[in-house]
């Protein structure tokens, strides 16, 4: 995944070739909070780390924002997912990080912060 | 080989009585992920790449020691995140030790005189801390991103080894990796007196940040190979000679997803340690409706066609260790002559 890849405050529209399932698989592999829409418009925040797409009634889960859960959420209560939270993958790759430590080199002779 | 006797034996009559009773796939370790926190954060590594709440989540010991029964290999590693940062792993190693299990607590060692002054573990044949050590201080500090990071991880090995703890040690290679300088690590860890090493290739999985410095399949064997070849008769490693053979070239073996069977606080992880493709919610879900024949180099899945990693082949190589005299034998010969 390259550094500059990331979908952090996406808010799609489900519809005009867009599916609910491709939205829901993005959700999933991101690495980050998302806010499930539901249909009737309530929301929920938390990390969505599973899905099961191929059963009867498709659902996901996730752990809210306190972490509590797993809350199951079926697809047909889903409007959207929005990608609210911080995308904790972008920019950490090795790559990033060996371009930190020669800038911090540079300008001071210190090594960057791991995860820099 | 430098696994004792009493476990190669336990691992030997439970891979025996798998076969007798006909069971066609079956798990060989248990990684057992009570947390995904860390005091360290390596580069390419997406094990801790989580919002905050996950992070500061874990798994209850009872909820580790189900998973544990539920699954029922004779070996259960301890990975993470940081296993010495769970506030229960004292007790959830009691427990394990307890059954029977050989447990593998991986560590990169920073918490571990900590711990081990606390008196939070005792030294048994069933425990052994693998601590995570990259190469040399030069190649550890800069693939842990902080330097020191060696010096910390020596200090915990001497202090395990002096307190009598099996301490053994694991290595992810990566793309840049220098043979010669891995040929002196080797010397380095033997004589720091650790039980055996074991090494592995990196994955460059979907979600791993990092993608350019995994080592694609011709370039891992032409490593090892460098690595391996001629090896000192004092290098012990704590895993199978048939993997290691694997990793130079030698065998064409085929992944074994279920071998290493994952559980962390999402359940029990498809297909294997690496990928994340969902999660079942028991043992047995996962492996009746995991699509094992989407997995491994042949199935043409992208995801594993270079793929080399220990947890899906090493359960390979010691399927083929206990299921054929050619793979015993070969294996009894690289111990005697101490050939690869
Ligand atoms: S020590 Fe292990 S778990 Fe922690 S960041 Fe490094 S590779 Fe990841
Ligand atoms: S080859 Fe096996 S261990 Fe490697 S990614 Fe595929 S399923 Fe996982």
């Amino acid at each position: 995944m390259p550094d500059e890849t990331t979908l952090e405050g996406w808010t799609p529209e489900i519809g005009g070739g867009l599916t609910l399932e491709e939205v829901v698989e993005r959700a999933f592999d991101y690495r980050g909070n998302v806010t499930v829409v539901r249909t009737d418009g309530a929301e929920v925040e938390g990390y969505l780390f599973n899905r099961c797409g191929d059963v009867a009634a498709p659902f996901v889960e996730l752990f809210d924002g306190n972490g509590d859960g797993p809350l199951t959420i079926r697809y047909a209560e889903i409007r959207t997912i929005r990608f609210t939270g911080r995308d904790t993958a972008a920019g950490n790759s090795y790559a990033a990080w060996l371009r930190a430590r020669e800038a911090a080199k540079k300008t001071s002779g210190a090594p960057p912060a791991a995860g820099a | 080989m430098s696994v004792p006797l009493s476990q190669m034996w336990a691992v030997a009559a439970y891979v025996l009585r798998q076969r007798l009773r006909g069971r066609r796939r079956y798990p060989l370790v248990l990684m057992l992920e009570p947390l995904f926190r860390c005091n360290l954060a390596c580069a390419g590594c997406g094990k801790i790449q989580y919002p905050p709440q996950i992070l500061r989540k874990h798994l209850s010991v009872e909820q580790c020691l189900r998973a544990v029964e539920e699954c029922g290999a004779p070996m259960v590693s301890i990975p993470g995140g940081e296993p010495l940062m769970y506030p229960e792993i004292g007790p959830l190693v009691r427990e394990l030790v307890a059954r029977k299990k050989y447990v593998y607590l991986c560590t990169n060692a920073i918490l571990l005189g900590e711990k081990l002054a606390a008196g939070l573990f005792e030294p048994s044949k069933y425990l052994s801390f693998s601590v995570h050590m990259d190469g040399l201080r030069a190649e550890h500090d800069e693939a842990v991103c902080r330097e020191g990071v060696f010096e910390e991880a020596v200090a915990g090995i001497r202090e395990a080894l002096a307190r009598g703890f099996r301490v053994t040690t694991n290595t992810t290679l990566f793309e840049g990796t220098n043979p010669l300088r891995m040929r002196e690590f080797f010397d380095a860890m033997m004589d720091l007196g650790v039980e055996g090493m074991m090494i592995s290739p990196g994955y460059s999985y979907s979600k791993a940040p990092d993608q350019e410095h995994f080592l694609r399949r011709q370039r891992a064997h032409e490593l090892f190979s460098r690595m391996l070849s001629h090896p000192k008769r004092r290098w012990k490693f704590n895993q199978s000679t048939l993997f290691l053979q694997f990793l130079m070239g030698k065998h064409d073996f085929e992944c074994t997803p279920w071998g290493n069977p994952t559980y962390n606080m999402f359940g029990w992880q498809r297909p294997c340690y690496l990928l994340q493709e969902g999660y079942a919610s028991s043992f047995a879900e996962l492996m009746a409706t995991t699509r094992w024949e989407q997995y491994g180099q042949r199935s043409g899945n992208d995801k594993c066609r270079d793929c080399m990693v220990h947890c899906g082949y090493e359960p390979t190589a010691v399927h083929h260790t206990f299921a054929s005299w050619r793979g015993l034998r070969g294996t009894v010969v690289a111990t005697l002559t101490g050939r690869l």
